[in-house]
């Protein structure tokens, strides 16, 4: 089992068998329940909370509000959500706790014997709110007439600025100007294992969590500083984790189940305390796929050479920051496309409403960025009457071009690459409409005359792991044990941090060590997602952990080969990778070096429309990558497929209704993800291996690739089948049927 | 709200007796995961969408979450757990899961697992359109869908070639 094999995955046998454990399959059989209370309050001042009742209801532990939590603040890149809303203010917060921003802030953790009798206490709380004006979304909020954050002067809290070239010159140049103001909706992530968490002290005196999450030690740090104590003296370790995606990289039940487990122990009680969210909690009670409005403006020459980008960015960031500066950064980047502009002006922000927050979402920014860039550029071919991957290729970015941040990109940009890729193995002659009934919303046979067949381009870049001068870092540990006699090691262990959200990055590291350490894979023990044993390996996001951890057990490797070569027995290798640095921005022209490593990536998506009924059938995706090195080609191209079908939903089916900061449809009866019928019919993924040159056996990264230029390429294939173009979605068949009717169709 | 009053409850799991006590509207699939201890079977929407509660009443797939356990008395449940061999030996249809790469988180598998199971006992050879019908009700956020179906063709074979 060795790097570019296709092994089964490490824990394939215990998820067909039942025996692999999720959070909420872990609770322990003495533990107590909890429910967590959220206040229901958009945007409220807390007045009264009265818990007399709830205390002496049956079955009842105790109760945990702010006055419980020494720090009452947390957050992944700025504290500035209060772990609990309520009246007493320790004082230690940098935000008002006595003021709910969100539908989901916590309010109260009500601990009962059982998870009914917690359910039927939380009934019994009383509240009295103030209700306070509400900015709803980016055009009330970036008024500044209602602050969300009162200590704050402007609801706009990050920003951010490309000046490149001379935009007047550039502007003045074009011979056609495509302009266009795109609204890109939510995106709730639909992990189906939803959240749960147990918690306890264990014998030792660590404040212990067990949950899923995508990153332990970020987890053990927003613990200890909202109970201010040392991170040492919290372990967090995960059980299996049923998807992320971006949606367990911030707090949800891991703050609050330390704190109950710790306010327990004060009582003198000992018992684990277990806490699981319906999904209707958690759809309500975790950050979204970002809601974003952008205006932008592309001149080009009648030759198809690209002048300038104007961008005008405006990203709602909802109550809290979560990682909205991250992801604005990422929009920030991609917004002008993977294309040589001399001359831009692009202008970002990220602005607190009173909506659900937007955080981490595979892509985080990326699909935002690129479905404005890439419709810009189909609207541009069709103008100008020049093929969308020529035009593409004539402006793509390339070792020597300077990028939209002018300070040159990584080595090896393989933007013509996924171009030359695509234009190659794009099907030339298309089947016919098959007529075939649209499965399984639309049973009845379509009619022959309102199909209409359609081809869309899209083509992208990705960064490889954390961007912006973040200290980006990696630790593994390795250990070749063996009898000093022995010539090569006998076992083999593992630790490692990196968390197996089920992208199969555990097989993955697995097929490192076994590569690296020529040994073979039966040999090796490996210790997961644990902070009591692995150093810290950062998030599973931002594509990064094959490129980061691949690295680090690379390094580990090298030290324990040297110790076990100096007869240590045990050998212990500890490496911590640390990958090229990476620069801010500059804060008024946006120059400097923001990332060490980008994926590649371009599609053609061929489909139907039903301009009867407003149903899309995806026939075809080709889905081209450049992953530096494939360390797993089956895993590799399930991340493609899964990542196409998320944003199949994204742009065909998956409608979050927010009014007034809440959400009206927290059911998965009421959020459509796509089902088995409703994919693409064939996805065709063309993987190219163009090695990096710091990338662990070559490797670049691949899991959101696929997502970001999935939905340009299907609204550009709906123009191509139909003659309208559309900047919005999702496109649900009324909401396509809307489009289609302006366009006379 | 009084204490609900609790029942005797006899359940027929994986060829086992299985006697706990609860309240008459307890669920199938509470009863499975909490009273017995069967974790393998999971809840993801508590609704009937998702799928995730999948398990088998007298070979027919049905939603653990919209089901009393009271009302799968006298009846033969099956769940993942009752997949494999007494030794160990997968089924054809978890051996095909776990060869073509059909999961990842693994969350929605046990589901999977199930309503594959009774529609490949019901029919062998199943089309493309019976495969996509079938399991239509079964959600995945991770692979879509397309090894899950590369596995169902696998595990055909495989049945085949036990025979």
């Amino acid at each position: 089992m060795t790097v570019g094999a296709t092994p089964s995955r490490v824990d394939a046998v215990d998820k067909v068998t039942g025996l692999a454990t999720y959070p909420a399959d872990r609770v322990p059989k003495n533990a107590v329940h909890a429910v967590v209370v959220f206040t229901n309050q958009p945007h409220a001042r807390l007045v009264k909370l009265g818990l007399a009742e709830t205390l002496a209801a049956p079955g009842v532990v105790t109760v945990v509000t702010a006055a419980d939590v020494p720090v009452n603040e947390y957050g992944l890149t700025l504290f500035d959500q209060p772990v609990f809303i309520g009246l007493d203010d320790t004082g230690r917060s940098s935000v008002p706790c006595n003021v709910s921003r969100w539908e989901a802030d916590h309010l109260v953790v009500v601990v009962a014997e059982s998870l009914i009798e917690a359910r039927q206490a939380s009934a019994l709380i009383r509240t009295e709110w103030e209700q306070l004006p509400m900015a709803n979304d980016v055009v009330v909020a970036r008024t500044d007439e209602i602050l969300v954050h009162p200590g704050s002067t402007s609801n706009t809290y990050h920003e951010l600025k490309i000046r490149k070239g001379d935009i007047e010159k550039g502007i003045a140049a074009a011979d056609v100007i495509i302009e266009g103001t795109y609204e890109l909706p939510h995106q709730e992530h639909a992990y189906l294992q939803v959240e749960a968490a147990t918690a306890w002290i264990d014998d030792e005196g660590l404040v212990t969590v067990e949950t899923g999450g995508q990153w332990v030690h970020e987890d053990r740090e927003q613990i200890a500083h909202a109970l201010d104590i040392d991170p040492e003296e919290v372990r967090v370790r995960y059980a299996s984790i049923g998807g992320a995606f971006g949606g367990k990289e911030d707090m949800s039940l891991q703050i609050v189940m330390a704190v109950t487990a710790r306010k327990l122990a004060k009582l003198g009680n000992k018992r684990s305390v277990h806490c699981g969210w319906s999904r209707e909690e958690s759809i309500v009670g975790h950050h979204k796929r970002h809601r974003a409005t952008v205006h932008a403006r592309l001149g080009a020459t009648a030759q198809g050479i690209i002048t300038a980008v104007e961008a005008d960015v405006w990203l709602d960031a909802g109550a809290y920051n979560y990682t909205s500066n991250k992801v604005l950064g990422n929009l920030h980047l991609s917004v002008a496309g993977a294309y040589d502009v001399p001359n831009a002006r692009i202008d970002s922000k990220a602005i607190y409403t009173h909506s659900v927050p937007g955080g981490a979402f595979r892509g985080f920014g990326g699909p935002q960025g690129a479905f404005v860039a890439e419709s810009q550029m189909n609207k541009l071919a069709e103008a100008l009457g020049i093929d969308p991957l020529e035009l593409r290729r004539q402006n793509a970015l390339t070792d020597i071009s300077a990028g939209i941040t002018q300070a040159g990109l990584p080595e090896g940009v393989g933007v013509v690459r996924v171009i030359d890729a695509c234009a190659e193995r794009a099907p030339t002659s298309e089947e016919p409409a098959s007529g075939k009934p649209f499965r399984p919303i639309a049973s009845l046979p379509a009619e022959m005359g309102q199909l209409r067949q359609g081809r869309g381009y899209a083509v992208g870049m990705k960064n490889v792991g954390f961007s912006f001068g973040f200290p980006e870092a990696c630790e593994a540990d390795v250990v070749f044990h063996g009898d000093p006699e022995d010539h090569r090691p006998i076992r083999v262990e593992l630790l490692h941090s990196a968390a197996e959200v089920g992208q199969g990055v555990h097989t993955a590291l697995i097929q490192m060590v076994a590569d690296a350490a020529n040994v073979d894979s039966k040999q090796i023990e490996a210790t997961f997602s644990d902070t009591a044993t692995g150093g810290d390996s950062g998030s599973a996001s931002a594509s990064r952990l094959t490129f980061m951890a691949g690295n680090s057990i690379l390094g580990a490797v090298e030290e324990a080969e040297k110790a076990w070569a100096d007869g240590d027995r045990p050998a212990l290798g500890h490496f911590s990778y640390k990958p090229p640095l990476t620069e801010a921005l500059d804060p008024q022209t946006g120059v400097g070096q923001p990332n060490f490593c980008y994926g590649y990536m371009a599609q053609a998506v061929d489909l139907t429309v039903d301009i009867g009924t407003g149903h899309v059938r995806v026939d075809r995706v080709l889905s081209v990558h450049d992953v530096g090195k494939a360390i797993h080609p089956r895993m590799l191209i399930g991340q493609v497929e899964g990542a196409i079908a998320q944003a199949h939903g994204y742009v065909l089916s998956e409608q979050l209704v927010v009014e007034d900061g809440r959400i009206r449809n927290p059911r998965l009866s009421q959020y459509l993800i796509p089902g088995i019928g409703d994919v693409p019919v064939k996805i065709d993924c063309v993987i190219l291996e163009t090695t990096d040159l710091v990338g662990p056996w070559g490797a670049r990264g691949v899991a959101e690739m696929p997502f970001i230029t999935y939905a340009p390429a299907v609204t550009a294939a709906i123009h191509d089948a139909t003659g309208v173009w559309i900047d919005t979605f999702p496109l649900t068949p009324s909401v396509l049927l809307g489009h289609l009717a302006l366009g006379n169709l | 709200m009084n204490a609900e009053v609790s029942h005797e409850i006899v359940l027929n799991v994986n060829g086992e007796v299985k006697r706990f006590s609860a309240p008459a509207r307890r669920l199938l699939s509470d009863a499975l995961r909490g009273d017995l201890g069967l974790t393998g079977t999971h809840v993801g929407c508590e609704h009937g969408v998702c799928g995730c509660c999948t398990v088998l009443i007298d070979n027919q797939p049905v939603r653990s979450c919209l089901t009393f356990a009271i009302a799968a008395q006298d009846r033969k449940i099956r769940t993942v757990e009752g997949l494999a061999d007494a030794d160990g030996e997968l089924h054809p249809v978890q051996a095909a899961f776990k060869e073509c790469h059909a999961l990842q988180c693994g969350f929605c598998t046990p589901g999977f697992l199930m309503t594959a199971t009774a529609l490949l006992e019901q029919r062998p050879n199943p089309d493309e359109e019976e495969i996509t019908e079938a399991l239509a009700g079964n959600l995945c956020r991770c692979t879509g869908y397309q090894n899950i179906r590369s596995a169902i063709g696998h595990a055909i074979e495989l049945m085949q070639s036990d025979i």
